[in-house]
């Protein structure tokens, strides 16, 4: 998955043909496995320690088959019909499955060296190492970004390779914290455990990963390394408020509210920070655009012109992040209203966050639009993009900060 | 009349249009602001409080308290729906004709206008079947139409050909949503209701624009009991009620209901929604203020109000809490969690000072090292929960001991007639010991000393006539229900799901066309490769130059083995 496993063919041929054909099947399979041993293992289902039940003997057994079963389906199927080994969704999603299944075993070897239970205490939360993995993350974030604008001024490859090389670094550890932090609620005591998707701080997190991750992704695929410095800046402005939240003690772990004691929220939660990530990556796109643009109407004939994305280039990145972000964000409001059925009674209230969710879709629907119609150009779509981040910014932040509501255990305290 | 059918036309022509719907997204996107700023369905007296007379009216005649049920905002949504229904009047038979209608040939012009386009001149006289069975063999998963024309052979070849059916069903499924959503409010209700453990009820009340209005439930809802859990941390844990069904006087169902699990029955949802106090009887202990020693115990309950006929005060009890998880860590910073134990909130009123609000808590306040702090409450002057300020009565009252010992250590004070220096003091309260104890000291009297002290201090100055304390307490919960029943719903997931589809179809299958001309030409062979796609050209540019590096080679060998 990282640009370093891209530029080396062994490994790029992992990617390829038949052994991503056999990787997604058993993946597959390995899903199918557990959720077998939820439905109809010895222990069945249990809320409070499935992320143990997934992790023992009983869960290696379980998915492990499963995945066995999955490749052998996989091998017999492309041998039957080799034409399948064109097909482009494994090749496409198995990099990234192979990106989790990494930080599941990151987070498994770092959760080795956590203190011991003696010391552990919910009062005081500090000798817990999710938070150093976290502040390692920060660090480097803010370097990545350093780092791609100096690619601007400096466009040699080695200086690329190094923001590309530290983004990839802090997006992993990010992962392996939050996971780390799963694993850590359940320190505590056990009936505290809850996915890290509950509170600002962790969404936060997982807001860098993904807005990170959208932009690398489309780094790779189309060279659109100038387009890092203006992501970069986005993630690190984002964390030094993650650094402010930590400061003022918003990044304890603390039980979960009745409310939320939902497995939607492990699904609504991170699909709405998918939306809010591309969102994040398409304003970078809209910005490097103006830049580009208003660079190019001075007649500027900087160096920087030579690693920025053409125009066009810069366009389409913008719709491709919107492309991603708008049916993940209809569907995480989709998922919020039916759980909000569930929980509160109605799918929709009219309470200032789904209100605020509708404008962002609204938004974002009139930017679709625009593109389709005649009248609307590259320019005027670039400030939209920015625009509409805005409007998402204060969907995700503003409302929690301004507006009360039934979303308030958000709120900032 | 002509120009009354031309007006019609150019009016439903306008009613589909993209650049109405840009208008109309933003429109009802800005709309929707002001709703979330303006808080809604609030007390029109903080309405008038908060705008002042003149923007109270304005506000209210706009509908603004209540504004995603005005007539305007509702004709927004009902305009949406009208334009997305001319636009699927208007373009769904050309898509379907158009996803029907393949033509396999491509002419020259068409041909030279498109970007991405390679073009081969190869010597011989080449098979065209083996040249597009080339082809075929490097694409996966596209459909292949093959079509001779004058001596030309074309082959056609479409992946996403039903794209377009993305748009539609996108388009349809949001005004599937909408009419969803109108069944709803047109045939659904919500409102709450709130059952005391023990008893039965089956009405519900819900706002209706500025009213209240109640509505019975075919069936009587019966609590029969409330319970909280909670963390070691003191933060609640689970909500949980166990509920009896009783329908037409049997009981037909009892279940336990928590938040985020609601119960169905008969098309109604029932939620777990609040709690509260569900009248829960309390006995209060009355200390007189008049230094007669005095105290009684008073029968009441939460939510009644108990007069005193001889000083006039009258007490409202307005809560009680069995539990109080506070922080008592002593430094700023630290965490020390734990159940100070029950309280009672009420209203003390009487002509002779302005009413008061007070939580009395039932035990006294022993802090972080395990000392006594004596009895406490805290005490609103203005009737607002954010004004209390904690007030330390000094002595522990749950010990009748002390209230004597208060009372012995006053007269003495007062049989000094004034002589106020320490000495004094110390006899004075060394005589009250003996009064109230004897010769026998009760262990720890040294604090018991200086609480009394305090309490000399702080209780002359209290302008009430008793001092009211939580003695006795038979707690009852009420659990705070939700009701709902939604006929719209199931059509507002189905709408949500085509939706979710349609937008997948849209933006990850684009149709994306390419064409194979192959043209004998004097010995030699022209061949012509060009592609189209509806959107996302970057990948496409990139899968199309993949296609033609291996086709050229392809092409190559067979040109050589010709």
């Amino acid at each position: 998955m990282t640009a370093i496993t891209a530029e080396s063919s062994l490994l790029g041929n992992m990617n390829q043909g038949r052994w991503a054909l056999l990787r997604f099947y058993a993946y597959i399979g390995l899903s199918l496995g557990i959720a077998g041993m939820a439905m109809y293992g010895a222990d069945g289902y249990n809320e409070d320690a499935f992320l143990y039940q997934i992790l023992s003997m009983k869960g290696l057994i379980w998915g492990g088959t499963g995945a066995l079963i999955g490749a052998g389906f996989a091998a017999t199927l492309s041998a039957m019909k080799p034409s399948m080994l064109l097909g482009r969704v494994a090749p496409n999603t198995v990099p990234w499955l192979d990106g989790m299944l990494l930080m599941v075993v990151f987070s498994v070897i770092a959760a080795q060296f956590e203190p011991a239970a003696s010391q552990i205490s919910y009062e005081d939360q500090s000798n817990l190492i999710a938070g150093e993995i976290i502040m390692a993350m920060n660090v480097v974030f803010i370097f990545s970004a350093v780092a791609y604008i100096a690619y601007l001024f400096a466009p040699e490859a080695f200086i690329g390779r190094i923001a590309t090389g530290s983004a990839w670094f802090a997006v992993y550890a990010g992962g392996t914290a939050l996971l780390l932090r799963w694993h850590e609620s359940y320190l505590f005591d056990m009936d505290m455990g809850h996915a890290p998707v509950s509170n600002l701080y962790e969404v936060f997190i997982l807001l860098f990963m993904i807005t990170a991750t959208v932009y690398l992704s489309f780094e790779r695929r189309y060279q659109a390394k100038g387009l890092g410095a203006f992501v970069m800046v986005l993630v690190s402005a984002g964390v030094f408020f993650g650094i402010w939240l930590d400061s003022v003690g918003q990044a304890d772990i603390k039980p979960l509210v009745p409310a939320l004691q939902s497995y939607w929220m492990k699904i609504h939660v991170p699909m709405n920070f998918v939306g809010y990530g591309a969102f994040a990556v398409a304003c970078g796109a809209g910005m490097a655009y103006l830049v580009r643009h208003a660079m190019e109407a001075r007649g500027s004939s900087s160096r920087m012109l030579n690693v920025f994305p053409s125009l066009e280039q810069l366009d389409q990145l913008a719709y491709k992040s919107v492309a991603v972000g708008f049916p993940a964000f209809t569907l995480a409001t989709i998922l919020g209203a039916a759980w909000a059925a569930e929980a509160w009674g109605g799918y929709w209230s009219w309470d200032p966050k789904e209100t605020w969710a509708l404008i962002v879709w609204l938004v974002y629907g009139a930017y679709l639009h625009a593109r389709v119609s005649h009248g609307w150009h590259g320019k005027a779509l670039a400030w939209w993009a920015v625009a509409g981040f805005l409007v998402t910014v204060f969907c995700f932040l503003g409302v929690n900060m301004y507006l009360s509501g039934l979303h308030s255990y958000g709120r900032l305290t | 009349m002509k120009s009354f059918t031309d007006l019609f036309k150019q009016l439903w022509q306008r009613l589909g249009s993209m650049s109405l719907a840009i208008v109309l997204l933003m429109v009802l996107s800005i709309a929707s602001v002001i709703g979330t700023v303006l808080l809604q369905n609030q007390d029109q007296g903080d309405y008038l409080q908060q705008f002042g007379p003149l923007w109270y009216w304005v506000f209210r005649s706009l509908g603004l308290f209540d504004m995603y049920h005005t007539w305007w905002f509702l004709s927004i949504l009902g305009f949406l729906m009208l334009s997305l229904s001319a636009c699927l009047w208007r373009n769904v038979p050309k898509m379907l004709k158009e996803m029907r209608g393949r033509k396999g040939t491509v002419n020259d012009r068409s041909l030279s206008r498109l970007e991405l386009k390679e073009e081969w001149q190869l010597e011989g006289d080449l098979s065209a079947e083996s040249l597009q069975e080339a082809l075929k063999k490097r694409l996966y998963g596209w459909e292949f139409k093959a079509t001779e024309e004058n001596g030309a052979h074309f082959l056609r070849a479409d992946k996403g050909r039903f794209h377009k059916t993305g748009y539609i069903s996108v388009h349809a499924a949001i005004l599937i949503v909408l009419v969803g959503g109108f069944l709803s409010v047109q045939y659904g209700f919500r409102g709450n209701m709130a059952v005391p453990e023990g008893k039965m009820e089956n009405t519900i009340t819900f706002l209706k624009g500025t009213e209240t209005a109640a509505l019975d439930m075919p069936f009587d809802i019966r609590c029969n009991s409330f319970v909280i859990d909670f963390f070691p941390t003191g933060a609640p844990k689970e909500f949980r009620s166990n509920l009896t069904i009783i329908d037409e006087g049997k009981e037909v169902l009892t279940s336990d209901i928590i938040v985020n699990e609601p119960l169905f029955y008969k098309g109604v949802y029932i939620y777990q929604a609040s709690f509260g106090d569900g009248g829960s009887d309390v006995s209060l202990k009355l200390y007189h203020l008049d230094g007669s020693q005095r105290t009684r115990t008073v029968k009441t309950g939460v939510y009644k109000t108990w007069t005193d006929k001889q000083t006039g005060t009258s007490i409202e009890v307005t809560d009680f809490r069995p539990y109080n998880v506070e922080n008592i860590a002593e430094n700023f910073g630290e965490k020390k969690f734990q159940d100070i134990g029950p309280s009672i909130e009420y209203v003390m009123r009487s002509p002779d000072f302005k009413p008061v609000k007070i939580k009395a808590y039932m035990n006294p306040y022993i802090d972080a090292n395990g000392n006594n702090q004596g009895s406490w409450l805290m005490v609103s002057m203005s009737g607002d929960a954010k004004d209390y300020e904690s007030v330390s009565l000094g002595l522990d009252l749950t010990n009748p001991q002390e209230w004597k010992l208060f009372h012995a250590f006053f007269n003495r004070m007062s049989e000094l007639q004034g002589t106020r220096d320490e000495q004094a003091n110390m006899q004075a309260f060394k005589q009250a010991m003996t009064d109230v104890f004897g010769e026998n000291r009760p262990e720890g009297f040294q604090h018991m000393a200086v609480r009394t002290i305090q309490a000399v201090q702080m209780l002359p100055k209290l302008p009430w006539h008793v001092i009211p304390m939580l003695e006795d307490y038979g707690h009852v919960y009420y659990t705070g229900l939700q009701l709902a029943q939604d006929p719209g719903m199931n059509t507002v997931w189905v709408g949500s799901g085509i939706l979710v589809i349609g937008l997948c179809i849209m933006f990850y299958m684009p149709h994306r066309k390419l064409w194979l001309v192959i043209r004998p030409e004097s010995g030699k062979t022209h061949i012509t490769l060009a592609g189209l796609t509806n959107r996302n050209q970057l990948s496409f540019k990139e899968t199309f130059n993949d296609l033609f590096i291996q086709i050229d080679e392809d092409f190559k060998n067979q040109s050589g083995k010709g």
